[in-house]
């Protein structure tokens, strides 16, 4: 071999892998070091930005108190995943348990409890914004029979998950009842690890007399735990993301009165409405370090729930 | 305690997948009910009579074509570019061994989980600066700069290959890039088509990056195109549906076609 190709052949890893390179210093270390930099300043891309010290992080944290700009956002956001992922882990598990049952025609099932997930966005959006439609909506053609003053959907402000007035469901309940038709994603991650689960485990259980709940109590669930645990994770991260079905059914206002103004919503709305690109990066740092924050407790207390085969990590 | 008879299961089966199945079944049928009957009985289920001109009315109302190739565009784009850079990167990272691989890996990995709130502004305006805002290269172009999460599904399947093959090549005198283009890429088909595939259902539903990007209509792809008709259609359901029925299609079309290749990706790399 010659020393010209042993150089080449030296150098060879660092050339497959600098696309990815190029991409990894241009896309993400000068942005990061950018949007940090510039969360301390004020900018609104047409004069240079300008130092203003902790002015952004002092206007979030008054926001913050007073529930309104990035606080009302950040509230919404909150609720948004606080009500759908509950509910769309265990209809989540549900799916997957039913998916899991040997009957004929079970792939047929599969195909048509995913085939939502498959529905792009914009396209689901946009059929739910019709089926939603406080007047002419086939939902409130139906929760007609059961209210007087159906609920208003992506029209209202209010929450249907609240105290005095429960059930009257408002914008973030429209966007929840979205989460949940789109579950197939998490249904088939359950439906792979319900087919992991040792067979014995169950058979074992069995011979000691537990009825079918007990088996899911304490076999089933303690086995998927890994995976609620990751689920979770993913979907406080999908929350905090959700961003196109939050602008088409708001118009990108996030109106009425700020109920469907979610953080991306909010985030994108600073930056590119009001070119406050300063506070814009600021509020994007604050995300980061809350959603950081919340995977570390997420990780501290999954010590006492999720179990790993062959004992703790 | 005795298994529920199959018959119950069966029926909660079937009830459930009405359920989900049922708003898509609606979408359909409006699409091709007469638009008098969507305003006076807004809760009929079946059409009055078959009306198939609202496709081509919904096709002659909204540039649906042109949006069309350019969502072609942007996905054929897309899709070469995440296929070619992920596919050098995991060759780099899965088959070669070098100084600051582990490092560079763990970085990589680290890209995954950074929020796309924190590089949204500052690529934004190096795009715009490079003069790129209002062209699809703005969209396109981060595709061939490499995925963090296509990067680590490819390199995991081409761990999976003996590295015998690569070492009996290297001996047959063919250089790194020659076992990458001859015997991984060809090995890898299943992984590579599921990659293409998910990339190509993440740009054919792309709304962030033309609504960030783009300004002219002329340059919209679907996704964002349709969602500009929303409001002026308020009253104009059946064409929305129209619309919204040709966007699906092809993604469902999609998932019954390729269900195989992804299945097929998944059950290899777990065999090996």
């Amino acid at each position: 071999m010659s020393v010209g190709s042993k150089g080449l052949h030296r150098w060879s890893p660092w050339l497959f892998i600098s696309p990815w390179l190029l991409g990894l210093i241009v896309l993400f270390v000068y942005p990061f070091i950018a949007s940090l930099v510039w969360s301390f300043t004020e900018y609104d891309l047409l004069t240079s930005p300008r130092f203003v010290g902790v002015d952004n992080y002092k206007r979030i944290a008054r926001e913050f108190i007073r529930g309104e700009g990035f606080g009302k956002a950040l509230w919404n956001t909150f609720y948004f995943a606080a009500v759908s992922i509950p509910l769309s882990t265990v209809m989540a598990i549900g799916l997957a348990v039913m998916l899991n049952w040997k009957v004929r025609g079970q792939a047929v099932f599969r195909t048509l409890f995913y085939l939502p997930s498959m529905v792009p966005m914009v396209a689901s959006s946009i059929l739910w914004l019709w089926l939603l439609d406080p007047r002419d909506g086939m939902v409130n053609g139906v929760l007609a029979y059961f209210y007087e003053t159906p609920p208003l959907w992506f029209q209202g402000m209010q929450e249907g998950v609240s105290l005095p007035t429960p059930f009257q469901f408002g914008s973030k309940d429209g966007l929840a009842l979205m989460s949940f038709w789109g579950v197939g994603n998490f249904m088939l991650i359950y439906l792979a690890a319900l087919g992991d689960i040792d067979a014995s485990l169950y058979q074992a259980a069995e011979l000691d007399g537990a009825g079918r709940f007990q088996k899911f109590r304490y076999i089933t669930l303690p086995m998927l735990s890994p995976i609620i645990f990751f689920n979770l994770i993913l979907g406080i991260i999908q929350s905090v993301q959700a961003f196109t079905q939050v602008y088409i059914v708001s118009e990108g206002t996030g109106q009425p009165a700020e109920s469907s103004l979610l953080i991306s919503l909010q985030l994108f709305l600073t930056a590119f409405r009001d070119l406050e690109m300063g506070y814009a990066s600021a509020i994007a740092w604050a995300l980061f370090v809350i959603l950081a924050t919340a995977t570390w407790g997420l990780f501290r207390s999954s010590r006492n729930w999720v179990h790993y085969r062959g004992g703790r990590l | 305690m005795t298994e529920s008879p199959s018959k119950w299961k069966l029926l909660a089966l079937l009830s459930v997948s009405g359920l989900f199945v049922f708003p898509l079944l609606l979408m359909l049928l409006a699409s091709v009910k007469p638009a008098a009957q969507l305003t006076s009985d807004p809760y009929s289920l079946l059409p009055n009579s078959i009306r198939t001109e609202n496709y081509s009315e919904s096709l002659q109302s909204i540039p649906y074509v042109k949006y069309l190739a350019n969502s072609i565009v942007l996905c054929i784009g897309s899709v070469i570019g995440t296929v070619v850079s992920c596919s050098l990167a995991a060759y780099g990272f899965a088959r070669m061994k070098w100084r600051g691989r582990n490092v560079l890996f763990a970085l990589l990995i680290g890209t995954m989980l950074l929020p796309w709130h924190v590089t949204m502004i500052p690529r934004f305006v190096l795009f715009s600066e490079l003069g790129l805002y209002n062209h699809l290269t703005a969209i396109i172009l981060p595709t061939f700069l490499g995925d963090a999460f296509y990067i680590f599904l490819l390199r995991q399947f081409f761990m999976s290959i003996p590295e015998e093959i690569s070492e009996a090549a290297r001996l047959d005198g063919l250089s790194e890039f020659g076992i990458y283009w001859r015997i991984v890429l060809p090995l890898s088909k299943p992984a590579l088509i599921t990659v293409a595939m998910f990339q190509l259902v993440a740009s054919w539903n792309d709304f962030s990056g033309p609504l960030l990007y783009l300004s002219d209509h002329e340059k919209f792809p679907l996704a964002y195109g349709l969602e500009q008709f929303i409001s002026s259609y308020a009253d104009q359901t059946h064409l929305l549906m129209a619309a919204s029925v040709m966007f699906t299609l092809p993604m469902v079309i999609l998932f019954f076609v390729a269900q195989k290749s992804f299945t097929r990706g998944i059950t290899m790399t777990g065999s090996k």
